[in-house]
């Protein structure tokens, strides 16, 4: 793929990063318009390498990155870029001591809102936007670890910032509180950039725009859900017995059993391919290399 | 804006406002003389207060009132933040200070907790109970139980110091780190309240040991010093080189001092000047470098 840095709100161009022999992001070249991105792919994929350094936290060892417009390999672009992000760490430490309230607070002032009313207001918002209203005053350390997760999204929204990078975000959070994160997404004003990494294909088919698969620090697709899903068609089926030549197989809950693979044999029923069939899919054939 | 009162009369509470200025009162846009009338007679006018109500944004008011309740719900640092907020610190930065590592009650009592153990030994020590009695000498000016209390003491303070920028203390220096809050700044404000902390705790302990009544004023510069050396050295190495660093610093000479003067003789006179020059120097290269400060954009 290759990257105009300066047309796409967010663009990265043979981003490389290592740590010591084990390279987590191996050449990747990734444009994301305003939306919602999301960015799959197994654990050591590189995707929370990845969204560290679009969150400015690391540096790459080698290639470009324009976030907003903005180089952050400069200092002052840095600090620009940081007051426009939102940023969700996959393990986001909380001073367990502080309120919900408090630490929202807290990283207020560290987004430069410094006004005691401005920040009242900003906080006020966001516990409204998380459902976290009733839990402002209860210490972090009393939560349950999606009520955390709740507060980590709220904290990354404060600011309303142009570019939010939330690594795992539905992580712990229960099938209501996943679908009320998908509508708090979908509702954000002023059309930011949003990355989001998940291991969930049913948050990417619901809600995003655009996906990408990582896989061992290379992107191996970017493109809507829908073509991601499509790479999958004619190799999806589902049939009465095991088939040992397919790449994956599970049994379903009608006893029947669901196939992956590259070739399905004569006459089987072939199903519509999801999201999750394609990634699958992908996943294999980068497996087996 | 409305500035008539063309008010229709009403019993006991003067003429009622018509609707249009009871709209403009609730959305705060009436002037002051219309303003006026109109709150005159709410004040005695039930039909006219709940007309008022139907004017009034729900949507607004909703917002207030979430904005006021998590202004309660935040807490306020309870007397001490109250009186440092009179004193005219900004609010922000004593919201800062209550994530700092070296400011927790668990910090604050290992380091009250060391000071107590060598303080203890020097008194120990001083009168006997830990061998022979420890005399003073060369006319009460030498204390060598004092050397232990000496070596540790500012050490605990650069401690203090190196915790507020140690980023494995801080829970979500992830956060900070992708921020754009200064992290000098941030450094600079937790630096300071974790040297005024240890500095009181070690002045106390000072004034328990046995030794001169002027060893807690002699103990100011270089825990000063030393620290600001930590400072400025971790913008050249990390945070935890720049600390043993200063620890090195400020190890070797009491030592080597002590092996042919008393005790005492690396917080006094000419050595506190020495260690006034380290602080000089050390707080010019800090302010030089403050830029090297910052917690993101990590190799």
């Amino acid at each position: 793929m290759t990257v105009n840095l300066h047309t796409s709100a967010v663009s990265a161009a043979g981003l490389s990063r290592s740590y010591g022999a084990t390279r987590a992001l191996d050449r990747v070249d990734l444009a994301l318009e305003p939306g919602i991105t999301g960015l799959l792919g197994p654990n050591g994929a590189g995707k929370t390498t990845l969204l560290s350094v679009l969150a400015t936290v690391s540096e790459p060892d080698a290639g470009d990155v324009t976030l907003l417009g903005l180089d952050p390999r400069d200092p002052a672009q840095r600090v620009e870029i940081r007051r426009r992000l939102g940023y969700l760490p996959q393990e986001l430490g909380f001073h367990r001591h502080f309120t919900v309230a408090a630490f929202l607070d807290y990283v207020a002032i560290l987004k430069e809102i410094t006004g005691r009313r401005e920040r009242a207001a900003e906080v006020a918002r966001v516990l409204a936007a998380t459902g976290l209203e009733s839990y402002a005053r209860r210490r972090i350390r009393t939560l349950s670890g999606g009520m955390r997760q709740r507060t980590g999204i709220a904290q990354a929204l404060l600011g309303q910032p142009g570019l939010l990078v939330l690594d795992e975000p539905t992580a712990g959070l229960d099938p209501e509180q996943r679908l009320r994160f998908r509508e708090l997404l979908s509702s954000l004003p002023g059309d930011p950039v949003i990355v989001l990494s998940t291991h969930q294909a049913d948050d990417i088919a619901a809600i995003c725009a655009h996906v990408v698969v990582l896989l061992q620090g290379q992107v191996r697709f970017a493109g809507a859900p829908a073509e991601l899903a499509a790479t999958a068609a004619g190799k999806v089926w589902t049939a009465d017995g095991r088939y040992g030549r397919a790449h994956l197989s599970w049994r379903g809950s009608d006893g029947r059993w669901r196939h992956i693979g590259d070739h399905p044999p004569e006459g089987v029923e072939l199903d519509r391919p999801t999201v999750e069939d394609g990634y699958l899919l992908l996943s294999h054939a980068a497996g087996s290399r | 804006m409305t500035s008539q009162l063309p008010i229709a009369p009403g019993a006991g509470a003067g003429p009622h406002p018509p609707g249009n200025l009871l709209a403009d009162y609730a959305a705060g846009t009436a002037d002051g003389a219309a303003a006026w009338s109109v709150e005159a007679h709410l004040a005695a006018c039930a039909n006219c207060r709940s007309e008022l109500s139907a004017h009034v944004d729900a949507g607004r008011l909703a917002r207030n009132r979430a904005v006021l309740l998590a202004r309660a719900a935040i807490p306020d640092g309870g007397r001490a933040g109250r009186l440092l907020r009179r004193c005219g610190a900004p609010d922000h930065l004593l919201r800062l200070l209550a994530a700092t590592p070296s400011l927790r009650l668990s910090w604050l009592l290992s380091v009250a907790g060391v000071l107590a153990g060598v303080a203890g030994e020097a008194a120990l020590a001083r009168y006997g109970f830990l061998g022979p009695r420890v005399a003073t000498a060369a006319g009460g000016r030498d204390w060598p139980a004092l050397l232990p209390f000496l070596l540790v003491t500012p050490l605990l303070v650069v401690a203090g110091v190196a915790a507020a920028f140690q980023p494995r203390l801080d829970p979500a220096w992830r956060l900070a780190a992708a921020a754009p809050f200064s992290a000098f700044t941030l450094l600079l404000v937790r630096a300071l309240c974790a040297v005024g902390t240890a500095l009181i705790l070690a002045a106390g302990a000072a004034l328990a040991v046995p030794g001169p009544g002027w060893l807690p004023a002699a103990l100011l510069v270089p825990s000063l010093a030393l620290c600001a050396f930590a400072l400025a050295a971790a913008t050249v190495v990390g945070p935890v080189s720049a600390a043993a660093g200063s620890g090195v610093l400020w190890i070797g000479p009491v030592l080597i001092l002590s092996l042919r003067h008393p005790a005492l003789t690396a917080v006094q006179w000419p050595a506190q000047a020495a260690w006034a020059v380290v602080l000089a120097a050390a707080i010019a290269v800090l302010f030089l470098r403050r830029d090297r400060f910052e917690l993101g954009w990590l190799r």
